[in-house]
């Protein structure tokens, strides 16, 4: 069957003020196929794609649409043109409807230029069956869940009869069966005849989905390939130019004495009769969907939840974890899910934020001691190989894994007996990953005790010496020292298959 | 009955701020009744009503620009502005009536122009613009006159003062032009951009939304509502007073804010402000009644706006 082509963009290429983001990339995309785009962090997927989106103007280069040349000055000529684009935060307004979002900057008109929404709201309903959604169009999207708001922006690319949709990192928080139905939306489109572009750090998902893989590294096309040429460890190979096997350090060998030990924790509505303990010089796993509360458990044993009940021992001390100040005191580190917003100041530097834990130590007397300050700081920018031209630099500037390293900085500051990571690799490229993972490995064996929440199966059961599965606020499973797991066991508990048969 | 059970309810469930606020109007409202005989004469409710829509019209613009995410700090002297050309040109002379009245509303379109171009093109932060925008007017309006000056005409009081029955005219004025604003705001594409562009201008631009005229329209709005105010004001006094607006920037911020509007900007709305007006009002007339300092007022209604505005951040 020879395949139509699509789009075709020639010599791209795109200049930032010191980088390079594009060097005279090509990147081509058939009628009807389903095509992932990876590479690492900073790669230039996502500039190549706002170009294509009419967001960002190429410096050089051509596009072309089914042969034809054009130029995309504007989102709207993109639209116009078929093209439309799912961005990895979502662009919706949270105090708007459903509707209004679905429509906005193309709303139906009527008499005298004035909004119709009776119009609006028919084409919402029915755009929104077609992605399978029971959403009610007037919803304030502030309501809506991560899965509906990206759903609704599904609803949306099909409100412009995209003929080319593309999705930047889809499921970076969505849960496994969130995940299956957008791949069963995707499918259906495909079906459609409509063309996706895919973005994904997810390599298991682009074999899953994908029909061919462009790969970019540093702003260059490595290349285009059929994803029948490729395996896991090729692909990887290809993006990182490092072998794949090498992913997950040794486990720990032994482990030292109990660190924490909690028993019969509660949080009303939130966390159910929680036991688990976590020794030194293991990295404990806990794996659970979205909304089974390990999130919440990483807070509680921080002091977000200050009404707790059931009791918190740490070295063999009953604690009260009222705040986190309480909980730093005790030892306790926190790396949270969210370093943009709840880990990191963004616009201040490595060396303020990795102070910002342990700022009484830095003080003498009235003011903050510099030396001391920069004293700590060199010594963790060389022990976590921290990638910054200065201890001055805005972290907001650094890539997503050395912003992981700088929030691991300000932890060990405090040198902590008990360290949480709450998504560790989240939108981290895979070679940053490995990095994190033997620096977690690596405060294992000197001895931190270490819980790490994830989302990712092979990245829990790959990391963990020890696993607990969470459903619904409670602990439904544990996987002991040496015990045999598998993704789909670890799934059987999380989904709660266990109780429903 | 129980349709204004599940009316109420609705609204609750919609629009919980709104509700609130209305409250707020209401206990104030009957808090006034009961402790001045004074305030259920009709002449005071109009009077009362007078004042509230002088705030009311300049409030109107202020939602709009706040809603888009700005500020304009520059109305309260394009207030005395338009009230000193109004009154220092009229004299009392009648055939002049109409052209001053476009004169002045062009030039508050002129000052919202000039507002909107600083902050959409040149972007210049509005609090910065508009802040250097009201001292340029303050001192061209001092450099015309220092005390006040000219007059107007019977007939052009009738704006502010006349009489529909028992309605002051000045009210059913209001009326239209808030019902003229909330279907700009709910109906039309620039009201649905307003809320979009105040919500995250970088969503609305990659949808395509024209964020810089959206706001240059949000800014010479604003100006025509402070024109308008001008007007309504040389009307009430019969003269125009060089210091005649000073105030209203911070008033009509309160009363945005006491309306339930977020200063970020996307959330809220006229519906709101129109209790904030009337709440404004309603403290000014009864601390009046019953004699009580115009100090206190202002210490009243500082700690009203925090009570409120707290109040809205822990229902968050």
């Amino acid at each position: 069957m020879k395949q139509e082509e699509a789009l075709r963009m020639v010599n791209i290429s795109k200049y930032f003020p010191g980088v390079k983001a594009l060097d005279r990339v090509t990147f081509t995309v058939n009628q009807g196929e389903v095509h992932a785009l990876v590479g690492e962090n900073g790669a230039g997927k996502s500039t190549l794609m706002k170009i294509l989106a009419g967001a960002l103007q190429p410096d050089e280069g051509e596009i072309y649409l089914e042969g034809e040349k054009v130029f995309i000055p504007t989102p709207q000529s993109a639209w116009e043109r078929g093209i439309s684009i799912i961005y990895q935060e979502l662009n919706l307004l949270p105090d708007l409807n459903v509707v209004q979002n679905i429509f906005l900057g193309r709303e139906h008109r009527g008499r005298l230029r004035v909004l119709s929404y009776s119009t609006m709201i028919r084409e919402a309903e029915s755009l929104l069956a077609r992605v399978g959604v029971g959403i009610a169009p007037q919803t304030m999207v502030r309501n809506l869940s991560v899965a509906q708001q990206q759903q609704v922006e599904i609803a949306k690319a099909l409100s412009l009869n995209a003929k080319i949709l593309v999705m930047d990192e889809p499921t970076a928080s969505l849960s496994e069966t969130e995940v299956e139905k957008l791949f069963g939306i995707i499918r259906d489109l495909k079906s459609k005849g409509v063309t996706i572009v895919y973005i994904s750090h997810r390599l298991e998902e682009v074999f899953r989905i994908a029909d061919r893989v462009t790969v970019l590294k540093d702003g260059k096309c490595i290349g285009t390939y059929s994803i029948g040429e490729l395996d896991r460890d090729k692909l990887v190979k290809l993006m990182v130019g490092r072998s794949f096997s090498e992913t997950f350090p040794e486990k720990a060998k032994e482990t030292g004495p109990m660190v924490v030990e909690v028993r019969n924790l509660s949080v009303p509505r939130i966390l159910k009769n929680v036991n688990f303990s976590v020794r030194a010089g293991e990295i404990v796993g806990f794996f659970g969907l979205v909304g089974s509360g390990r999130t919440d458990l990483a807070k509680a044993l921080f002091g977000f939840y200050p009404h707790y009940s059931g009791e918190i021992v740490v070295k063999g001390k009953t604690v009260k974890l009222h705040s986190p100040q309480r909980a730093i005191a005790e030892g306790v580190g926190f790396a949270p899910e969210d370093r943009k917003s709840e880990g990191l100041c963004l616009g201040l530097s490595v060396k303020d934020n990795c102070v910002m834990a342990v700022l009484d130590e830095m003080r003498s007397t009235f003011f903050l001691n510099r030396r001391r300050e920069t004293g700590l700081v060199q010594k963790f920018v060389a022990d976590l190989r921290i990638k910054t031209p200065h201890f001055y630099q805005r972290v907001q500037n650094l890539s997503g894994g050395n912003q992981q390293k700088v929030v691991l900085a300000k932890w060990l500051a405090t040198r902590p007996d008990f360290l949480i990571f709450d998504e560790p690799t989240r939108g981290i490229d895979v070679g940053a990953k490995q990095e994190i993972y033997h620096l977690m490995r690596q405060l294992a064996s000197q001895g931190k005790a270490i819980l790490m929440i994830s989302s990712e199966l092979p990245e829990v059961i790959g990391m963990s010496d020890r696993i607990y599965v969470m459903h619904d606020g409670a602990i439904v499973r544990e996987f002991g020292w040496g015990e045999r797991v598998d993704e789909e066991r670890i799934m059987y508990f999380a989904a709660g298959l266990h109780v429903e048969r | 009955m129980r349709n204004m059970v599940t009316l109420i309810q609705r609204i609750l469930r919609g629009n919980p701020t709104l509700f609130f606020v209305y409250v707020i109007l209401f206990v104030f409202f009957v808090f006034a009744a009961s402790t001045a005989p004074q305030f259920r004469t009709v002449y005071n409710i109009s009077n009362l009503l007078r004042q509230a829509v002088a705030f009311g019209i300049v409030g109107i613009g202020q939602t709009i620009v706040i809603l888009s995410g700005g500020i304009d700090l520059s109305v309260g002297s394009l207030i005395s502005l338009a009230a000193c050309l109004t009154s220092g040109i009229m004299i009392g002379n009648p055939t002049l009536v109409f052209p001053i009245v476009f004169l002045v509303l062009g030039i508050g379109v002129l000052v919202g122009l000039t507002n909107g171009t600083l902050v959409a093109y040149l972007r210049v932060p509005p609090f910065i613009a508009t802040l250097a925008m009201s001292a340029i007017l303050q001192g061209s309006v001092l450099l015309y006159t220092k005390k006040p000056v000219g007059g107007v005409t019977r007939g052009f009081m009738f704006f502010a003062n006349g009489q529909l029955g028992a309605i002051p005219f000045a009210f059913v004025f209001w009326v239209i032009l808030l019902s003229f604003f909330l279907f700009l705001l709910r109906r039309t594409g620039l009201g649905l951009h307003v809320y979009a562009i105040g919500g995250n201008q970088e969503i609305a631009r990659l949808s395509g939304i024209r964020v810089s005229v959206a706001k240059v329209a949000v800014y010479v709005i604003s100006g025509f509502m402070a024109a308008l105010t001008g007007l309504f004001l040389a009307s009430r006094l019969g003269i125009g007073d060089p210091l005649m607006g000073q105030g209203f920037e911070l008033e009509s911020i309160t009363a945005v804010l006491i309306g339930g509007t977020s200063l970020a900007g996307g959330k809220g709305g006229i519906e709101g402000t129109i209790a904030g007006v009337l709440i404004i009002a309603l403290i000014n007339n009864i601390l009046n009644l019953l004699g009580v300092s115009g100090f206190w007022q202002w210490i009243i209604k500082g700690i009203v706006v925090i009570v409120v505005v707290a109040a809205y951040k822990v229902k968050e």
